[in-house]
C-alpha cells in the first residue's frame, strides 16, 4: 500500500474515541482523544481526526487511508436496536432458530431463559422448497409464494429480510433464486442470504448469523455512511477500511454486506496489537489480558497470531455462559471473557464464601467511590483501598475518587460478614477476581493443548495493568509486558492490520473418497472472488498472500481441527498429503494420534491477505530523553504488599519519564494517563525497547 | 511464604482461601472434561454432551464435577465410586491403575454407561481419584431400546476391573469389548479419552496441591462438604415439616407405570421414599436404585439450592430409598436400558410433592424423558446404516415465566442438526417445529412440544425404534394450571403407533413424532390477554384455543383481543368454573 504518508486509527468506545495517527514521513505518532456523542457515535471523529491532523501539521490530502473499528454491530444486538427483519426459510424449519440445540445451558437454574431469535415466530416466513444433504435439487422455488411473501413483509412495513434455506451451504442456487426474486420485487428491502453470510452445515448457527447480519445492516449502513461524510469534511479523500473480528480488514462496501463480520472488531483490534508488540519484541507467545469496567477478555497468541474461530456467541445474557447468547458463524479472533472487571460487584454468597461478579455496577452507577450513587463494593473499590489506584490521579486527575465510601462498603458487605479487616477483605476482593480470571485464561489455554505458564501475560485495558501481576504469578507465567499507549491500544492494532479477507465453502466427505475437481472448482471461485475484492482495495495481485485451511477431524468425532494446505491444485495424490498434515496437527494438540482412522473433511477456507504495514512501535508513547529512574519518582504511596503481609510505602513513577533500558526494583507503582501499573512485588522491572515495562514474576 | 498462596491445615482455611482453592478444582476437572470431549469419538459425548467428569478425595467424597454433563451421570458418579472401593480399597491401589466397569447396578444404570476410575499418586502416596462415565456408542446385544427381558440380553457386562494394571493396558479386556461392539473403533477411541481425561485432571490436580503447598485435598473437601452440607440443610429447613407426597404416571411398556414420591421432612433433613411405585417391568424400562437416587438429590438440589455446589456434603441430608424390585430399584438381572425414561420422570414427581409447600420453586410437569430414535436397515446396496438422535419436548411453566419450548429437562443433553442428521445418514426431515397448542395452559404457558416428521430416502424398508412416552398421561399443570399436550406417533399411512419398541416399515413410511408440551403454572384464565394474542399471532396457540382454554376472544381477521367479549367470557367462567369458554 504505497502512496500517501498518513494513517489513520479511528476507535469509537462509549466514553472517548481515540485516534491514532501514524506520519511516515516523521516516523510520528500522534495521539487524540475527544468524548463520544453517544446518540450520534460518528460524530467526534471529525473533531478527533481534525485535530490529530493538526498536531501532525498534515492535511487530510495526504492520508492514504483510515481504518475504523466499532462496538456498534455488538451493542446493536445487544440492546436489540436493529431494523425490524423477517426470515424465509424452508417449510417445516421456521423454529430451529427458536428451537436452538435444545439444551439448557445451566444445570440446575429451573429458572433461565433461553436467548430470543432477532426474529419472533410471525415473521419467520415459509416457503416450499428443498434441497438434499449432498446438494441435489429436490425442489425448485416457486416464484408466485415469493412474491406473496414479500407482500407480507412490505405490508408489515419490514426493511430487512435473512434468507435461509436448508442445506444452501452445499448448493445456493434456491436461496440465490428468493434473493433475485426479491430485489426485483422491492429493491428497498435489504436482504441476506445464508449462503453468502455464513455458509457452513449446522441450521440453527447458519439462521443466527444470517439474521444478525441483516438486522444491523440499515445501521451500520447508515452509519458508515455518516462516517464517511465526515471523514471527507476533512478533505480525506482515501479509503476508509473497517476492521474485523479476525484481525483483517475490509472495504467499506464489504462491511455493508457483511457488518456481522465486525462484530468483535474492538477487542480484535487489541488481540492484534498484543500480536504486533509480541513479534517486535521477540516474544511471539504471548496472553492478551484486556481487563476493562465489566469483563476481562484473554486471548493467546500463537507465533505472533492470535488463533482464529468460528464459534462465537453475542450477547451472553446468563453470567457469561456458553448457550445463552445468539451463536455468530463468523471468524473472529478466538478469546475468552468473562465478567470480571473493575466494576464486578463482590458479595457473600449462601455459603459464607466471598463471590466477585459477574455482577457489575459497569461505569453507571459504576463503583462505590465514583460517588455516582453505587453502593456495592466492586473490584475498583478494592484496588483503592489497597493502594493501587491513586484517588486524585484517576484518568490523569479528571476524576476523583472516594476513598471513604470504598472503605465503608467494603466493611459493610464484606469484611464485617466475614470478620476480618477492610484490607484483608480488600485484598481477598482482589485476589479473588485474579483466580476467576486465571482460571478462565487457563482453561481456555488447555483447550485449545496449550501450558498456560510457558505465555508471559500481556496487559491493557483500563484495569489490566492493576491486575496483571497477580494473574500472571497464578497462571505460572514468567512476566508481565505493560506497553506504552495501553489507553489506545485498539488504535495501535488497526493501524498493524493488514487488509485480509477470509472465505468459505462446506463441503464434506472422507478425504480419501473426495471430489477433487469439486473442491478445486471451489478453491477457484473463492480465490476469483478474493481477488477482486483486495485488488479493488487497492492491494497489488503480486502482494496477495492465500492461504487455504482445511476443517478436519476424525470420522466420528464432532470437533474439527484447522489444518493448513499446500497451494496449488488438488489431485488425487492430495489425500496423503492432508492425511499426514492433519495427523501431525492433531499429535501437536492432544499428544497423540490415530493414525489410519479415515479422516473427515467439513469446511475449506481461503484467507487472503495484503501485506502487513510498517508500523514504527517505539514512536509509540512519550519520552525521548529519558534520565534515570529515580528522576521519574513523582511521589510515594502506600500500598499492600501480599508478600509482606500488609502496607509499605512504594515510589510512584511517571510512566512518561521512563525510557528504553531503565530498570528498578518493586514494589512500585507507574501510572500514565488512562492507565496504572501495579508492581505489588519486590520485582524486578525493567523498560524495554518499545518502552513497555516487563515485570518478572520470579 | 505468604506469596506462594494460602496456606492449607485442618485447621485455618478462611473463606477466601477456600474460594480460591475451590475455584482452582472447578478448573481442574473442567480442564479434564474439556480433553474427554475433545478428544471423543463419538457425538453422542461431544455434540449431545452425554458424559460428566469429577474429582474425588481419598476417601471417595465427590468434591467437584466439571460444569458439562447429565444429572443421571454427574449424581450416579457420586454414588458408584464407593462401589469400586469395595472392590479395590484403597491401601490395594497402585499408580498407574486405572478402574472401569459398566455395571448398571453400581453407576449410572445400564450397559451403556462406561465410568473410568483413576486413583492420583504422588509419588506413592494416593491424593485423590478421578473419574467419568460417558455414554458408549454401542456395548453389542439389542443395541438401544427397551425390548430385552433382562440385562443378559442388553450386551456385554464389563463387571468392576483393571483397565490398566500398574500402567499396562488390559489388552485382553480391550479386545474383547470391541469384540462385541458393533462399533469397536469408536468404542476403544471414547474409552482411551477417558483415560486421557482422567490422566490430564491428575496431572493438574498435582500441580495445583504443589503449588499451594497441600499435603492432601482431605481437609480442603472436609471443608467444602461441611459448607455444602450446612447449605443444603439450611435450605431444607426453611421447608416446613411434614410429609409431601404425590404420584405420576408414564406409559410404560407393557402396562402403565405409577411412581409414587413421599417427602419426609423433618428439621434440616428429607428422607425420599418411592413406595408405592409400580413393580418390575419385564422390560428395559427398569431403574436401578443408583440412577433413581441420582434423579432425586438433582430435583432436590434445583428446587432448594441451584447455587449450592453439587458433591457428597449437598446428598448428606437426604437419603433416597425404593422397595426392592420396585420399577425404581430394580435387582440384577432386570432389563434397564431405557432406564432414563422413568428417570426423567422423578424430578416432575417430587416437583409436584413440594409444590405444596414451596410453589414459587418449582415447575410445572413437563415433558420429562428425552425421545430417543432409532433408525437401521438396508441400503440398495445391501450395506447396513443405523443412526440415533435425541429430541425434545416441552418444559414445565414456571411460577413466573411461562415454560421453554422443545428443550431437555431434566437431562442435560444437546439436540443434533437436522442437517447434520441428513448428511450422516439416510434420513429425510419433513419439519421440525413448535407444536401448536401442544404447551399447557396456564397464567404461564407451559412449553410447546414439537413435531418431527421424517421418512427414510434408502428405498429400502427400515427398523424403527422409538424410547417415548406420554402418550397417555399428560404433563400435569400447577396450581390450577393445564395440562401439556398428550404426545402423539403416528406413521405417514395414518396409524397412531405405541411409544416404545422396534417395528419394521416400508421404504415409503414417513413418521410423525408429536412431542408432548409442559403443564401450565396457575389458571389460563388469568393469562394476560395480551399475552395470549402474541401467542395467537406466533401461531403458538390457536384461536380456537385462546377462546375455549384461555377466555381469550380474538378476532381472526384483524388479530386483535375482542376485550368485550373476553371480558364477559372470562366473567362467566369465572362464576361457571373453568369448563365454559366454548360457544
Amino acid at each position: 500500500m504505497a502512496g500517501k504518508p498518513v494513517r489513520i486509527g479511528v476507535d469509537i468506545g462509549g466514553t472517548f474515541t481515540d485516534v491514532l495517527l501514524f506520519d511516515a514521513t516523521t516516523g510520528a505518532f500522534h495521539i487524540d482523544k475527544v468524548l463520544t456523542a453517544p446518540d450520534d457515535p460518528s460524530s467526534a471523529v471529525g473533531d478527533g481526526v481534525a485535530s490529530a491532523l493538526e498536531k501532525a501539521d498534515q492535511s487530510g490530502a495526504s492520508v492514504d487511508h483510515v481504518i475504523h473499528g466499532t462496538t456498534l454491530v455488538t451493542n446493536a444486538l445487544i440492546e436489540r436496536r436493529g431494523a425490524p427483519t423477517a426470515l424465509i426459510t424452508t417449510r417445516g424449519f421456521r423454529d430451529a432458530v427458536e428451537i436452538g440445540r435444545e439444551h439448557r445451558y445451566d444445570l440446575y437454574d429451573i429458572f433461565l431463559e433461553m436467548p430470543k431469535p432477532l426474529v419472533r415466530r410471525r415473521w419467520r416466513l415459509e416457503l416450499d422448497e428443498r434441497i438434499a444433504a449432498d446438494g441435489t435439487m429436490l425442489q425448485r422455488v416457486d416464484p408466485s409464494q415469493v412474491a406473496e411473501l414479500v407482500r407480507q413483509i412490505d405490508d408489515a412495513g419490514i426493511s430487512a429480510v435473512g434468507v435461509a434455506l436448508l442445506h444452501s451451504y452445499r448448493n445456493p442456487e434456491n436461496e440465490r433464486e428468493v434473493g433475485r426474486l426479491i430485489s426485483e420485487l422491492a429493491p428497498h428491502l435489504t436482504v441476506s442470504l445464508s449462503s453468502d453470510v455464513a455458509p457452513e452445515i449446522r441450521e440453527y448457527e447458519r439462521v443466527s448469523t444470517t439474521l444478525a447480519n441483516v438486522y444491523v445492516r440499515p445501521l451500520v449502513d447508515r452509519y458508515l455512511a455518516d462516517l464517511r461524510d465526515e471523514l471527507q469534511a476533512q478533505k480525506i479523500e482515501s479509503d476508509l477500511l473497517i476492521m474485523l473480528s479476525s484481525g483483517g480488514t475490509c472495504t467499506v462496501d464489504t462491511a455493508r454486506s457483511y457488518p456481522v463480520r465486525l462484530v468483535e472488531s474492538g477487542p480484535a483490534a487489541g488481540a492484534l496489537a498484543a500480536a504486533r508488540f509480541g513479534s517486535e519484541l521477540n516474544a511471539p507467545n504471548l496472553l492478551s489480558f484486556d481487563m476493562g469496567g465489566t469483563t476481562a477478555k484473554a486471548c493467546l497468541i500463537d507465533g505472533g497470531e492470535p488463533t482464529i474461530s468460528t464459534e462465537f456467541e453475542v450477547s451472553r445474557m446468563y453470567r457469561f455462559k456458553k448457550g445463552s447468547g445468539l451463536p455468530v458463524k463468523v471468524p473472529v479472533i478466538e478469546m475468552i471473557e468473562i465478567g470480571a472487571g473493575g466494576g464486578s460487584i463482590a458479595a457473600i454468597d449462601n455459603l459464607g464464601l466471598l463471590k466477585v461478579g459477574p455482577q457489575s455496577a459497569g461505569s453507571e452507577p459504576g463503583p462505590v467511590c465514583y460517588g455516582r450513587g453505587g453502593t456495592r463494593p466492586t473490584v475498583t473499590d478494592a484496588d483503592l483501598i489497597l493502594g493501587y489506584l491513586d484517588p486524585g490521579f484517576f484518568l490523569g486527575g479528571d476524576m476523583q475518587l472516594d476513598f471513604e465510601a470504598a472503605n465503608a462498603a467494603v466493611r459493610e458487605h464484606v469484611a464485617t460478614p466475614l470478620e476480618m479487616t477492610v484490607p484483608a477483605a480488600a485484598w481477598g476482593i482482589h485476589q479473588v477476581v485474579n483466580e476467576n480470571m486465571a482460571n478462565a485464561a487457563r482453561v481456555h489455554a488447555v483447550e485449545r493443548g496449550k501450558d498456560p505458564r510457558a505465555y508471559p501475560v500481556f496487559a491493557f485495558g483500563g484495569a489490566g495493568p492493576v491486575h496483571a501481576l497477580g494473574v500472571a504469578k497464578i497462571l505460572g507465567s514468567s512476566e508481565v509486558i505493560a506497553p506504552a499507549g495501553a489507553g489506545v491500544l485498539s488504535t495501535v492494532g488497526f493501524l498493524s492490520a493488514p487488509l485480509a479477507f477470509d472465505f468459505v465453502r462446506s463441503f464434506r466427505g472422507l478425504v480419501d473418497e473426495l471430489d477433487w475437481n469439486e473442491l478445486n472448482r471451489l478453491y477457484e471461485e473463492m480465490e476469483t472472488e478474493a481477488q477482486r475484492v483486495l485488488t479493488r482495495a487497492g492491494v497489488p495481485e503480486a502482494e496477495l498472500h492465500l492461504t487455504r485451511l482445511a476443517e478436519l477431524r476424525y470420522a466420528g468425532q464432532g470437533h474439527e481441527i484447522t489444518v493448513e494446505l499446500s497451494t496449488g491444485g488438488f489431485s488425487d495424490q492430495s489425500a496423503r498429503d492432508i492425511a499426514s498434515r492433519f495427523d501431525a496437527e492433531y499429535e501437536r494438540l492432544y499428544q497423540r494420534s490415530a493414525p489410519g482412522n479415515p479422516i473427515e473433511a467439513v469446511n475449506w477456507r481461503l484467507l487472503v491477505s495484503g501485506p502487513s504495514p510498517d508500523l514504527p512501535l517505539r514512536q509509540l508513547g512519550g519520552c525521548d530523553e529519558p534520565g534515570p529512574a529515580e528522576a521519574a519518582i513523582k511521589g510515594r504511596r502506600e500500598m499492600y504488599i501480599p508478600e509482606w503481609d500488609g502496607y509499605h510505602t512504594a515510589p510512584v513513577y511517571d510512566r512518561y519519564r521512563l525510557g528504553p533500558g531503565l530498570s528498578f526494583q518493586g514494589p512500585a507503582i507507574i501510572e500514565e494517563r488512562e492507565s496504572t501499573v501495579v508492581v505489588n512485588a519486590p520485582a524486578d522491572v525493567w523498560v524495554d525497547s518499545l518502552r513497555s515495562l516487563r515485570i518478572s514474576t520470579s | 511464604m505468604i506469596g506462594k498462596g494460602p496456606r492449607v491445615t485442618r485447621s485455618n482455611i478462611d473463606p477466601i482461601s477456600l474460594e480460591i482453592l475451590w475455584n482452582r478444582l472447578i478448573a481442574v476437572v473442567n480442564e479434564q472434561a474439556a480433553a474427554l470431549m475433545r478428544t471423543s469419538f463419538t457425538t453422542i459425548v461431544r455434540e449431545s454432551g452425554d458424559l460428566s467428569a469429577g474429582v474425588f478425595d481419598t476417601r471417595g467424597n465427590m468434591i467437584a464435577q466439571a460444569v458439562t454433563g447429565t444429572p443421571g451421570h454427574i449424581n450416579a458418579m457420586a454414588t458408584c465410586i464407593h462401589h469400586f472401593m469395595d472392590v479395590y480399597p484403597a491401601e490395594t491401589l497402585k499408580p498407574g491403575d486405572v478402574l472401569i466397569t459398566n455395571d448398571p447396578q453400581k453407576t449410572s444404570g445400564h450397559l451403556h454407561d462406561f465410568t473410568v476410575i483413576t486413583p492420583i499418586f504422588e509419588g506413592v502416596r494416593l491424593v485423590g481419584f478421578f473419574g467419568n462415565t460417558c455414554h458408549a456408542l454401542d456395548i453389542g446385544g439389542r443395541g438401544m431400546g427397551t425390548d430385552a427381558r433382562s440385562v443378559y440380553e442388553e450386551g456385554l457386562f464389563v463387571p468392576i476391573t483393571k483397565l490398566y494394571d500398574e500402567g499396562l493396558e488390559n489388552a485382553e479386556l480391550l479386545k474383547l469389548i470391541a469384540a462385541n461392539c458393533r462399533a469397536p473403533e469408536p468404542v476403544i477411541g471414547d474409552l482411551r479419552a477417558q483415560v486421557v481425561a482422567n490422566d490430564v485432571g491428575g496431572r493438574y490436580l498435582l500441580r495445583f496441591m504443589d503449588e499451594f503447598g497441600l499435603e492432601s485435598v482431605d481437609p480442603l473437601t472436609d471443608e467444602i462438604i461441611r459448607r455444602s452440607e450446612g447449605a443444603m440443610r439450611e435450605a431444607i429447613a426453611k421447608v416446613p415439616d411434614g410429609d409431601y407426597t404425590n404420584e405420576v404416571y408414564s406409559d410404560g411398556y407393557e402396562n402403565p407405570v405409577k411412581l409414587v414420591v413421599t417427602i419426609r421432612k423433618r428439621g434440616d433433613r428429607m428422607d425420599v421414599d418411592w413406595t408405592g411405585s409400580s413393580p418390575a417391568s419385564a422390560y428395559g424400562i427398569n431403574v436401578v436404585l443408583n440412577y433413581t437416587h441420582a434423579y432425586t438429590t438433582y430435583a432436590l438440589k434445583c428446587a432448594l439450592a441451584p447455587d449450592v455446589p453439587n458433591n457428597e456434603g449437598s446428598f448428606r441430608p437426604v437419603t433416597v430409598s425404593a422397595p426392592k424390585d420396585s420399577i425404581l430399584n430394580a435387582q440384577h438381572p432386570a432389563p434397564v436400558c431405557g432406564r432414563h425414561i422413568l428417570g426423567h420422570f422423578l424430578p416432575g414427581a417430587i416437583f409436584g410433592a413440594l409444590a405444596e409447600a414451596m410453589p414459587d420453586r418449582v415447575l410445572a410437569e413437563g415433558a420429562a424423558n428425552i425421545w430417543s430414535t432409532q433408525l437401521s436397515g438396508p441400503r440398495d446396496d445391501g450395506s447396513v446404516w443405523t443412526y440415533v438422535w435425541f429430541s425434545t419436548g416441552g418444559t414445565g411453566a414456571r411460577p413466573n415465566k411461562d415454560g421453554i419450548s422443545a428443550t431437555a429437562f431434566p437431562s442435560g443433553i444437546s439436540g443434533v442438526p437436522a442437517e447434520v442428521i441428513e448428511s450422516l445418514a439416510p434420513i429425510h426431515f419433513h419439519r421440525r417445529e413448535y407444536r401448536t397448542d401442544s404447551g399447557g395452559p396456564g397464567a404461564y404457558r407451559g412449553g410447546l412440544g414439537q413435531t418431527v416428521e421424517f421418512s427414510v430416502n434408502t428405498g429400502e424398508p427400515y427398523t424403527f425404534s422409538g424410547l417415548f412416552d406420554r402418550t397417555r398421561h399428560p404433563a400435569a399443570g400447577y396450581a390450577g394450571g393445564e395440562p401439556g399436550a398428550l404426545a402423539r406417533i403416528t406413521l405417514g399411512d395414518g396409524t397412531v403407533i405405541d411409544s416404545k419398541g422396534a417395528r419394521e416399515l416400508g421404504p415409503d413410511m414417513s413418521i410423525s413424532l408429536g412431542l408432548p408440551g409442559g403443564g401450565g403454572f396457575y389458571s389460563a384464565f388469568e393469562r394476560d390477554p395480551e399475552a395470549v394474542l402474541d401467542d395467537v399471532i406466533d401461531g403458538l396457540v390457536s384461536v380456537d384455543a385462546a377462546r375455549s382454554r384461555y377466555a381469550v376472544v380474538i378476532d381472526s381477521e384483524r388479530m386483535q383481543i375482542d376485550s368485550e367479549a373476553t371480558r364477559r367470557l372470562r366473567a362467566g367462567t369465572s362464576e361457571g368454573g373453568r369448563s365454559g369458554g366454548d360457544e
